[in-house]
């Protein structure tokens, strides 16, 4: 034990020899991941989205709490402007809005938070697919790519007319919408980590595909897909919103915040906070949610 | 130049004498005084270059050398003032031709570069335009400055022709990719030279090319500023190069100046110990005799610093053998030294002690653990004492081969078809053969491109051999057979060349290390203690186990990278170009910690490297490889002191050697590049660039018709050539 004497200034001292141009050798990514994760909260953004997106989420989780007459009270009077029992008004069936929109973002929320982490896991499973079998990678590239050929609203139209419009619709939209995103950045994160020498120097020992790809590959490629996912967040907003508009979004009398846009944009001269309300409350989703992959992009993906 | 007379004291009279001694001559092109570039971080002010001065003549070249984070290459685009946010020069003057370019407007100073200052960077991939013909790019930087295009692309032509391009003509409207590196780097040149430049910045011209394409470039570079009569400021991290090329030099250590002056004084003779130990620790291809077995490497200890984080007074004293108190609490001053004829920044030779000569380390080489002084890690004890050439094998005499290659051929190109099925091969290795016994190392040398690492990477199974038979172990079982791979895995361990790359970012060491002892079989429980012993070995500590990656430098994750390979036992360790990546300082510590590794565990090593003083230190045998086949094998001092075939002499003669008394001798420096092993030439493959071949005579139509076999030579080793030992490799004189 005599070599616990020796004194070592390698890690404070060794960061920042790569390249001429001196970095900031404080965090660099590598480490734990749970601490990167968690860092990016800690940038301004990332606190701002996620404190956004965590009160978002309280209203939406609380809305039968909030407001126990539910969504489709209609004791008042159609289309009446902000009072104090409806401070945005009640719409054309007098449901009152308020109530409407923490509900229809109920219903936003939870499509989002289980649409998306699904496609990300199976458009990834998808993009990995190639390490079981060559062709099984070629073929499910080629599957996205068919997915990928179709715009948006056909796909949700071609789901709507088998699976009937509805929630479930909304989900299975939004989640192969995501795949091919998903699984082609998975193909390359997969393809690029094959070459690192790391990967090599685990083959070269003998270990086996399978754990290399769970010890090695997949936690090197993770990062940008959370990233992605994230961003991803956004998009599938508006993909309810616009199934919502041309008609195939949730099923009346249930809300959500993209149907209640629609209905709302009718209506918007006489009763202009009919469409503010759902409209205020999708804009804050989407900044929550771009303010969190901003910083996760940051705090995660800097290498 | 070491018969100058040396005063002892220096005062105010020899930086008088130093003015009147520069004044003598013209006055300087470029004179840099008291430069100081910062970066600003999240953590604090990284001061990258303080208190730099220089100085260059017309017609001359300086060298800037030193190793990463020295700050260099901040020097060079600080005087180009293309520092960009965060970094901003605070202090200092940059007079070119009189003008302080920190005075200048923008728009003076853009018409300054490119017309007056050109540069050349060191990745000529990078740095043309993929989607613009050569002659455009050349003529870009004409038009930019108010020239024709008519014109522009006559001068464009001229360029090329001056910077060495064959067939001018044609290939004036080729794209970058139809050009090999070397000829990039021609082009690269060819843009830098397009306006007549006063000053030549070259940043690590040659870093990313072979030696016999460097050795070209330098010459092109050499020639240049003859004809042209530009000067270079040439920025290297090679004291091979400085030697071969430069007038005058400047060390640069920790963002200053450490020692500056004419080439040839300061390689004859050092004033400051950071110069003088580095080009001790580097192995010499004029090494004479037996220096493996013999001694270890003089490393120099620990790391070069951090710029976020140096240390206080000399930035070199944790790492100086000479350090005393006041190093470690005042920065040294660059102080004129021999009538200022040179100078240096050093407390200790300042008041006129030497320095003496260093002690060659033993060749345990544990002098160097990864930082401090570490003297002795004590792992087995029982072997310090040992003495290093009563290694085992070499007692026994017989060694024992581990690992057997006989003819082995890999198609690179094997899982590629072309559009309609047909398979399309490309054979990197044809036809290698070779043997790696316990205790020994083969030394494999050979430019890029020539196959040395698909070589390494088909022995333990990475790629697949199309033909021949990779045998391992002591019963040397075929690796192809059944149970094969077990022994091979179990038999031969990979030791890479990048170690940014070869660790996982993701994982602790311990973590690495564990991987590999759960392959080997080692229970759980028993990990933890292999882990610290495997961790000792390499010079590290158990503190280091549960660290990431990005918490190491270099060098130490090199370590890491042969802790983790040494976890399955091998008895064979392929080392792709282990110390290539490391900075000249860390490459001793790492060849040292490798012999003593060898001759303690009795290893056999196939040490592949591109460079042939690395090889020679190391190697008891070497096999030089070009385009995929041996054309040159035998015991080292036979190969290094008459090489028999045209391309291993033209390879030592090309190699840059740190010694300015050396850079007259003849070299011979091949033309063209490597060519496609897609389609090898007929008969012998060297023929397209040799020599002695039929580009200088015609009549021997043998190189064209038939192969060369590798038969045995008058001076013991084996050489594929027909003409073998006609051509000699001028002494080093």
């Amino acid at each position: 034990m005599a070599t616990n004497t020796t004194t070592v200034n390698g890690p404070a001292n060794g960061a920042g020899n790569v390249g001429a141009v001196p970095r900031p050798s404080a965090r660099r990514s590598g480490g734990g991941a749970w601490q990167r994760y968690v860092s990016a909260l800690k940038r301004p953004r990332g606190a701002v989205g996620a404190g956004l997106l965590a009160l978002l989420i309280l209203a939406a989780v609380l809305a039968p709490v909030l407001f126990p007459d539910g969504y489709d009270d209609q004791s008042s009077g159609a289309l009446a402007g902000p009072s104090a029992g409806h401070w945005l008004g009640t719409d054309e069936l007098g449901r009152d809005i308020l109530a409407r929109t923490v509900f229809g973002l109920r219903t936003d929320i939870s499509l989002l938070l289980t649409a998306v982490p699904l496609s990300a896991a199976i458009g990834t499973l998808m993009g990995l697919a190639g390490v079981i079998a060559r062709w099984l990678g070629t073929g499910m590239q080629r599957l996205l790519d068919i997915i990928l050929g179709f715009p948006g609203l056909i796909l949700g139209m071609t789901i709507v007319l088998v699976v009937g419009t509805g929630w479930l619709a909304l989900f299975l939209s939004i989640l192969v919408v995501g795949l091919p995103m998903f699984g082609r950045q998975a193909r390359a994160g997969l393809l690029a980590e094959q070459e690192r020498e790391y990967v090599l120097a685990a083959r070269v020992l003998g270990v086996r595909k399978r754990t290399v790809m769970v010890r090695h590959v997949l936690p090197n490629i993770i990062d940008p897909i959370v990233v992605n996912a994230s961003v991803f967040m956004v998009v599938a907003i508006f993909i309810e919103a616009g199934l919502s508009i041309v008609g195939l979004g949730i099923e009346p009398p249930v809300p959500s915040l993209g149907a209640m846009l629609n209905t709302g944009a009718r209506y918007v001269e006489v009763h202009p906070a009919y469409i503010i309300g759902p409209g205020l409350v999708l804009l804050l989703l989407a900044l929550g949610f771009t303010l969190l992959s901003d910083a996760l992009n940051k705090a995660v993906l800097r290498r | 130049m070491n018969i100058l007379p040396k005063t002892a004291a220096h005062t105010a009279a020899t930086s008088a004498e130093n003015d009147m001694r520069t004044g003598h001559e013209t006055s300087p092109l470029l004179q840099v005084h008291g430069l100081r570039t910062e970066f600003v971080t999240e953590t604090g002010i990284v001061r990258a270059v303080n208190d730099v001065d220089l100085t260059l003549h017309t017609g001359k070249v300086l060298g800037v050398v030193g190793e990463s984070g020295s700050g260099k290459s901040v020097t060079a685009r600080s005087i180009m003032r293309m520092v960009h946010s965060p970094g901003r020069i605070v202090a200092g003057e940059i007079l070119f031709n009189g003008r302080d370019l920190r005075g200048l407007t923008t728009d003076e100073m853009r018409h300054i570069r490119g017309s007056e200052i050109a540069m050349v960077f060191q990745d000529p991939q990078s740095a043309l335009n993929p989607v613009m013909s050569v002659g455009d790019q050349i003529a870009e930087a004409l038009i930019v400055h108010g020239s024709d295009k008519r014109t522009a692309r006559r001068r464009a032509l001229e360029l090329l022709e001056q910077v060495g391009i064959p067939d001018a003509e044609r290939r004036v409207d080729e794209y970058p990719h139809q050009f090999s590196g070397g000829m990039r780097q021609r082009v690269v040149i060819a843009i830098a030279l397009a306006s007549s430049p006063k000053l030549l910045i070259a940043d690590e011209p040659t870093t990313a090319l072979d030696v016999t394409i460097q050795a070209q470039i330098l010459r092109l570079l050499a020639r240049l500023k003859d004809d042209v009569g530009v000067a270079v400021l040439m920025i290297t991290h090679d004291m091979g190069v400085v030697a071969e090329t430069c007038d005058d030099v400047a060390v640069m250590y920790g963002g200053r100046v450490v020692e500056h002056g004419p080439a040839e004084v300061i390689f004859a003779r050092q004033e400051h110990p950071y110069t003088a130990d580095l080009l001790k620790a580097m192995p010499r291809i004029d090494e004479n005799g037996d220096g493996r077995r013999s001694q270890g490497l003089p490393a120099i200890p620990g790391a070069p610093p951090d710029p976020a984080a140096l240390p206080p007074g000399c930035a070199f004293h944790p790492r100086c053998r000479l350090a005393e108190d006041q190093c470690r609490s005042d920065v040294p001053e660059l102080s004129p030294r021999e009538n200022g004829l040179r100078a240096a920044a050093c407390w200790i030779t300042e008041r006129g002690d030497t320095i003496p000569p260093l002690e060659p380390a033993d060749h345990t080489g544990r002098t160097t653990a990864s930082g401090g002084r570490v003297t002795g890690i004590a792992v087995h004890p029982d072997e310090d004492t040992r003495g290093a050439g009563s290694d085992t094998s070499d007692s026994t005499g017989a060694l024992q081969d581990l690992l057997v290659v006989d003819d082995l051929r890999v198609n690179v190109a094997a899982d590629r078809r072309s559009l309609f099925g047909r398979p399309d091969p490309v054979y990197a290795v044809d036809g290698v053969s070779l043997s790696v016994a316990g205790g020994e190392t083969l030394g494999l040398v050979g430019e890029s491109g020539c196959g040395k690492s698909t070589l390494a990477r088909t022995v333990v199974g990475i790629n697949r051999p199309s033909s021949g038979s990779i045998r391992v172990g002591a019963g040397l079982v075929d690796a192809s057979s059944p149970g094969g791979i077990q022994a091979l895995q179990s038999t031969v361990q990979y030791v890479f060349q990048d170690p940014y790359a070869s660790l996982n970012p993701r994982r602790t060491v311990r973590q690495s290390l564990d991987e590999a002892l759960e392959m080997r079989g080692v229970p759980r429980s028993e990990r933890a203690g292999e882990s610290i012993e495997l961790i000792r070995r390499v010079g590290l500590n158990e503190g280091h186990l549960d660290r990431y990656p990005h918490a190491f430098s270099g060098g130490q994750r090199q370590r890491i990278g042969i802790a983790r390979a040494l976890a399955v036992e091998p008895r064979v360790l392929i080392c792709d170009e282990p110390v290539s990546a490391l900075d000249v300082s860390i490459q001793a510590q790492i060849i040292n910690l490798l012999e003593t590794l060898r001759d303690d565990l009795g290893l056999g090593y196939l040490f592949i490297a591109h460079d042939l003083s690395v090889v020679r230190h190391l190697s008891d045998r070497v096999a030089v490889m070009y385009l995929g086949q041996i054309v040159e094998t035998g015991p080292v001092e036979a190969v290094y002191s008459s090489p028999q075939h045209p391309y291993t002499v033209a390879l030592m003669s090309s190699s840059p050697v740190p010694d300015t008394a050396v850079r007259d001798r003849e070299r011979i420096v091949l033309t063209g590049d490597l060519p496609s092993p897609k389609d090898p030439p007929s008969g012998c493959r060297f023929r397209t660039r040799c020599p002695i071949g039929p580009l200088v005579h015609p009549e021997r139509q043998i190189c064209v018709e038939k192969e060369p076999a590798l038969n045995t030579t008058p001076a013991g080793q084996r050489a594929a050539c027909h003409f073998a030992g006609e051509m000699v490799l001028a002494p080093a004189s």
